[in-house]
């Protein structure tokens, strides 16, 4: 069986960032780029599965990004992924999560796959909705939030639990073939050494276009998007009243703001 | 032919000849068995991986020779020991030699062409040497079981910390036993020799040349008067000697056959250890073979020979065990209860004529003779026992390969794995972005040169610590203002720097070291400059010792030979003396590592200083526990640091005012263990940078600075 | 297309506070003439209804489904068919995990104008313009949906105000279309606490994060916290290391400090997540070395520096 992980390259700010100059988001030069965090865990979820099944199982990596995201996808390898699969082209730029759930469904089917996992969301943008949207545009049962997942490749349904808000845990049955979106915790995320990803490099990363998935420039980018950015821009910080002062000053102050409160609420 | 002369031991005399044969048969029996021993050894070892040994084998023997020869490394740190050894070893070298040279003229120099020297002035001289040797020995051998079973040093105790009551191989009491039978078997050796000396002579009173000349072997003539004032008459004195010298012939080729297979082997085994030794083991690490399939040491016979032989050479002295700042905290660590522990694997697994089946060769575990991963996370490579040991085994590289199969697994603390990924992310630990690491020099009032742009004299290579820890920084920035008031022309990488990969290595990353010290090593191409000077220890060994075998050879100098240099040229002035009593921690990696005691001590005697050194003090400094990529992973809780047992040696000399580091890890772990310790207010902890500062104060336009 | 239809959530029979601040959010998009619906899904209505009689709401649509607890297929047909029927030109969802579970799909297939996370939001030139996060909260984003006639967005909570006074809106049922449903909710787990500390009656609070380095290190702040009379809170981090109990940990899936009144941040960086949980309380005073640190720009007070001599020096003075 196959099981696929969309994954995602997301970019960080780096210091003193600059909106570009159409205002609609920040110049290439100051963000940072890694593998989400969350998929780290839906690689792993995926990859225990695989060891842990008797019958083969198939994890394959899969990200909508330009060249720039092989790297993310080396570290998919390094980690257990059997193999890393890239979509690309120019008119997906400025795709928003639903146009690039249409991608990730039209590879889902191409590949004929069996599960699909994704993060819940990226911890760039937090749409938390590209995994469900994929789910619905593959008519897939889907399920959000998975804090804990027990499926046994083969099965015709999975138990797992949503992790709600609070802390409370909700158990859910679901029929499989399925699309998750799993959640930080689920698991413990193996270190994939130096050496691992070097080696993976030598993996190739398989390209498609999205003719050779039968999409076209209407699927993707702001054509295929529900939404559309206007501006971006950096908003006015409230910033709190700073206490100054070598740390005994300040902790002296501290005491008294606590000593005021209780003096309040006694 | 005088009398005199004439005087000799005759071999076998009165024995029948099926008697001669007897012994002959058993002496080459001895010899078969412990060649047969010999080559079990040699197999063992020919199991473990290739090594090419570098440097000439000429200079090796002559480098173990003398060593062997004067017995330096056995008396270091304990002179009484070492004494003792030194009496042991010249006793049994020399009557080795005696009977060496007895069957030289016997069996092969006399039968073949009629030589005989052993007889006369030689023959008597020959027999008073020995009968001193045996003295010797027998003295050393003595002080040696007093050492045991009365002073008890605690280094000798083999109680371990890295099992518990209950696993299998907690007690060892086959060491014990090894330990006592091997002395007593030399004091019995040593005693019979005697007696048997004194028999002979007793039985051949009636004989002149043999009764006159008997005080030659003074010892000999004495228990000979002794047996005679007991009763003992020629005839008896025949029969002793008979019994006798079948007892001492049969015990001592005994001893002989079985030296392959016990502690009797570190005859030979400590001298070709000694021989095969590295002298950089732990300073610089090995690279990962290109053709290796998986990093690090996975089983037994991923070890290479030199590392197998290494696990025979250890005597079980203790010295490392005494040695080791994590074994002193509690940690399960022992670096001798991991080589005795590999040592028992290796013995059990690799001695007979079929190797096991792989898995039966990982020696990562928790069973018996497996290293469990707890005691290999706990070590700190400080090398204190790479450094002192005397049979020169090489347990931080052992340590550290294996470490890499653990990185390789991902079997590490989750803090440890995201720091390693931090690293690799952004090049330093702590987590901040590469255009941070030189915006500590922002506040200064004058600019440091870029080093990538702008050719330098002395490139200085600051490190992650020193950029980017709060406390650190200060000092960073001091140095900087010295080096600009000093008229020196430096510059820095920043951006270009990432961290100099030392403790990443240590941690076992490979991988990652290599992607550091590469980048590193392409900075430094590209900029242009004399010397590398650096504030950080760490970074400093594995640029002057690892990078070369990654394509960098730099000249460098840590700050305070560097310092030295300009005080020297003039170019600082010690305006303000320091006068206080003072303490300096050597850092592993400056001191014990490359050697570097001195320039620290002059630099405080310069500045007025009174330096009162702490009882474990240069080769034996302390290490403050962040080594090994321990400031990466967290200490159990409740138990003593590294770091905290020093500050309480510090505590324990009266008047002491400053507490002296010279690394930035060192600075960070004393301040805390300072506080935790529950010393603060007593001393203060200083960075000799900071000391410096005071004796030369800022010109007076910056005065504002200082 | 004309009106708002807010989707209330409700949760083991009880309304999700959520749902009001969505009225209040619907109550400022409304053009003349357009009305707000209300809609709940529940097996029967019951004691839902009342709450949901705020000023404002016109309808609510009692939405009769088999499944007495969310689940994606029956809220995806039933909204779907909401939606064909009454045409809203906005629909309302809150950024929750149920929401998660099903409104990416919804939008998706029926082709709606979509945004999460928005808090805010406002027609500019008549035309629908929501406001989220980017970069990591870090910077703000303005959306619209050119060519969407219906949009659906997801608020994000504690930012909207429910309406305060009471209403008598029409009370009107809705049959859901029947749907057989591919997820079948079995039962609620939840975490045993391991101590007895309740979070939510706090009134003062004082929290770890993940700057406190390592667990040696919570015994400190533990005595700390025992020293000014605080309760002793963590951020995810912390509890997910094991290092505290899940029961201590405030935030989105840990607990709200809804009786808070003094919140002390240590070493807590002010993730999104955990800033859902306190940033509500009226005194929050963050200590972090990060100068940079969204903590600071939630709290009233704030310090930065290291947590660890600022943790020993309010110990001396207690």
């Amino acid at each position: 069986m196959k099981i696929m992980v969309a994954v995602k390259q997301v970019a960080a700010l780096d210091e003193d960032f600059e909106i570009g100059e159409d205002g609609r988001d920040v110049s290439e030069d100051f963000l940072i780029r890694d593998l989400n965090e969350w998929d780290d865990f839906s690689l792993e979820e995926a990859v225990k599965i695989k060891e842990a099944s008797a019958q083969a199982v198939e994890v394959i990596a899969v990200t909508v990004a330009p060249e720039s995201a092989d790297e993310a996808l080396r570290k998919c390898l390094a980690k257990g992924a059997d193999r890393a699969l890239r979509v690309w082209d120019e008119s997906a730029q400025g795709s928003d999560s639903i146009a690039i759930a249409r991608i990730l469904a039209a590879v889902a089917k191409a590949e004929s796959v069996d599960l699909v996992f994704a993060g819940v969301q990226s911890s760039d943008h937090s749409f938390a909705s590209t995994g469900i949207a994929t789910g619905a545009l593959l008519g897939w049962p889907h399920a959000a939030v998975v804090s804990a997942l027990d499926y046994s490749p083969g099965s015709k349904s999975a138990v797992f639990r949503r992790e709600l808000e609070g802390g409370l845990l909700h158990e859910v049955e679901i029929q499989c073939p399925a699309v998750l979106t799993i959640q930080l915790g689920i698991n413990t995320p193996r270190y994939a050494s130096l050496r691992s990803i070097k080696q993976a490099a030598a993996k190739p990363i398989e390209v498609k276009t999205l003719s050779d998935l039968s999409l076209g420039k209407g699927d993707v980018g702001a054509s295929g998007s529900h939404s559309r950015v206007r501006r971006m821009y950096i908003p006015d910080k409230s910033r709190a009243e700073l206490i100054e002062g070598d740390p005994a000053q300040q902790a002296q102050r501290l005491a008294q703001i606590i000593r005021e409160f209780k003096g309040d609420a006694a | 032919m005088s009398r005199t002369d004439a005087v000799t031991r005759i071999l076998f005399e009165a024995f029948p000849t099926v008697e001669v044969r007897l012994f002959y048969v058993l002496g080459y029996t001895a010899i078969a068995v412990f060649l047969y021993g010999v080559y079990v050894q040699i197999r063992k070892y020919r199991r473990g991986a290739a090594l090419k040994l570098e440097g000439s084998i000429y200079s090796r023997l002559l480098d173990m020779t003398v060593k062997v020869l004067d017995q330096r490394t056995v008396a270091r740190r304990d002179a009484a020991a070492g004494g003792a050894h030194r009496l042991i070893f010249y006793g049994f070298v020399l009557l080795f030699l005696g009977t060496a040279t007895i069957t030289l003229q016997y069996d092969i120099l006399e039968p073949l062409f009629g030589i005989r020297f052993w007889h006369g002035e030689f023959y008597l001289i020959f027999s008073l040497v020995l009968d001193i040797a045996g003295i010797a020995m027998l003295a050393g051998l003595l002080y040696m079981m007093y050492r045991r079973g009365w002073l008890k040093p605690p280094k000798l105790d083999y109680a371990r910390p890295d099992r518990a009551a209950g696993d299998a191989d907690f007690e060892r009491p086959q060491y014990r036993r090894e330990d006592w039978a091997f002395l007593w078997t030399l004091v019995v050796i040593g005693a019979t020799g005697y007696l048997l000396e004194a028999a002979r002579l007793v039985w051949l009173e009636a004989r002149p040349d043999v009764w006159d000349t008997r005080w030659w072997s003074p010892v000999g003539a004495l228990i000979a008067e002794g047996l005679q004032r007991l009763g003992l008459d020629a005839h008896g004195g025949g029969v002793l000697r008979l019994s006798l010298w079948w007892f001492h012939g049969i015990l001592a080729l005994v001893f002989i056959a079985l030296i392959p297979f016990t502690k009797v082997k570190h005859i030979f085994t400590a001298a070709a250890s000694l021989m095969v030794r590295d002298p950089l083991a732990a300073q610089r690490l090995p690279r990962v073979p290109e053709n290796q399939a998986a990093p690090g040491v996975a089983k037994i016979t991923d070890f290479n020979w030199k590392q197998l032989l290494n696990l025979d050479a250890c005597t079980k002295c203790g010295r490392c065990h005494e040695a080791c700042p994590a074994r002193a905290v509690g940690a399960p660590l022992s670096p001798r209860d991991v080589i005795l522990s590999l040592r028992e694997f290796a013995n059990a697994s690799l001695q007979s004529g079929k190797l096991p089946e792989a898995a039966e060769l990982d020696v990562h575990g928790k069973s018996s003779g497996q290293v469990a991963q707890e005691t290999l996370w706990s070590c700190r490579t400080c090398m204190a026992c790479v450094e002192i040991c005397p049979v020169a085994v090489e347990h931080v590289p052992i340590i550290v390969q294996m470490r890499r199969k653990l990185v390789e697994d991902g079997a590490m603390d989750p803090i440890l794995t995201k720091t390693l990924q931090t690293i690799h992310k952004t090049g330093n630990s702590f987590g901040e972005s590469k255009r941070k690491r030189g915006a500590w020099s922002k506040s200064l009032p004058f600019k440091i040169k870029d080093a990538r742009k702008e050719p330098v004299e002395v490139l200085w290579f600051v490190g992650d610590y020193a950029s980017f820890d709060p406390r650190n920084q200060k000092v960073t920035q001091t140095f900087a203002t010295l080096l600009h008031e000093a008229g020196v022309d430096f510059g820095i990488l920043y951006d270009g720097e990432s961290n100099a990969g030392n403790d990443v290595r240590r941690v076992g990353e490979e991988g990652l070291y290599e992607v550091l010290a590469g980048a590193n090593i392409a900075a430094l191409e590209g900029a242009s400059f004399k010397t590398i000077v650096t504030t950080d220890p760490h970074s400093y060994n594995t640029i002057r010792n690892e990078y070369p075998d990654f394509g960098g050879k730099y000249e460098i100098q840590h700050y305070t030979s560097f310092l030295k240099q300009l005080f020297a040229a003039g170019k600082l002035k010690v305006e303000q003396p320091v006068k206080r009593r003072a303490t300096f921690h050597d850092p592993c990696h400056l001191g014990r590592f490359n050697k570097g005691y001195e320039a620290p001590r002059e630099l405080l005697k310069l500045l007025g200083c009174e330096l009162v050194e702490m009882g474990r003090c240069r080769d034996n400094s302390f290490c403050c526990g962040a080594g090994g990529g321990r400031i990466w992973i967290p200490d159990p809780v409740g138990t003593e640091k590294p770091a905290q047992n020093r500050i309480r040696e510090a505590a324990a000399i009266p008047g002491l005012e400053v507490y002296v580091v010279s690394c930035p890890k060192d600075l960070t772990m004393f301040e805390d263990a300072l506080k935790t310790t529950g010393n603060e207010g007593k001393f203060v902890v200083k960075e000799l940078i900071e000391l410096i500062r005071e004796a030369v104060p800022a010109p007076r336009a910056e005065a504002a600075l200082a | 297309m004309s009106g708002v239809l807010v989707i209330a959530e409700q949760r083991r029979g009880e309304l999700r506070p959520v749902s009001l601040e969505l009225i209040g959010a619907a109550e400022s998009l409304r053009r003349d003439g357009d009305s707000v619906a209300v809609a709940l899904l529940a097996p029967s209505p019951g004691t839902l209804i009342e709450p949901l009689k705020l000023a404002g709401v016109d309808e609510i649509v009692a939405v009769k489904v088999a499944a007495s607890e969310f689940d994606p297929d029956t809220f995806e047909s039933a909204v779907s068919a909401l939606i064909a029927e009454r045409k809203p030109d906005v629909v309302l969802v809150a950024h929750s995990v149920d929401s998660f579970g099903f409104a990416a799909a919804l939008a998706a297939k029926l082709g709606l104008g979509f945004a999460t996370d928005v808090f805010k939001v406002e027609r500019q030139d008549g035309e629908l313009v929501a406001t989220r996060g980017g970069y990591g909260q870090k910077v703000n984003v303005e959306v619209d949906f050119p060519g969407r006639t219906t949009v659906l967005l997801a608020l994000r909570g504690n930012v909207f105000k429910p309406p305060e006074q009471r209403g008598s809106p029409l009370v009107t049922e809705f049959s859901a279309p029947p749907v057989s449903s591919r997820s079948t909710g079995r039962e609620f787990v939840e975490l045993a606490a391991t101590d007895d500390v309740d979070m939510t009656a706090a009134e003062f609070i004082l929290t770890i994060g993940r700057g406190i380095g390592e667990e040696a290190k919570v015994a400190q702040f533990k005595e700390l916290a025992d020293a000014i009379g605080a309760t002793l809170g963590c951020s995810r981090p912390i509890a997910d290391a094991g290092w505290l109990p899940k029961s201590r940990q405030v935030g989105q899936s840990g607990k709200t400090a809804s009786a808070c009144k003094l919140y002390i941040a240590m070493g807590v960086s002010g993730a999104i997540q955990h800033l859902a949980g306190m940033k509500h309380v009226a005194t929050i005073v963050a200590v972090n070395s990060d100068a940079e640190a969204s903590i600071f720009g939630v709290a009233k007070y704030g310090i930065v520096g290291d947590i660890f001599e600022i943790s020993e020096e309010l110990r001396r003075c207690f």
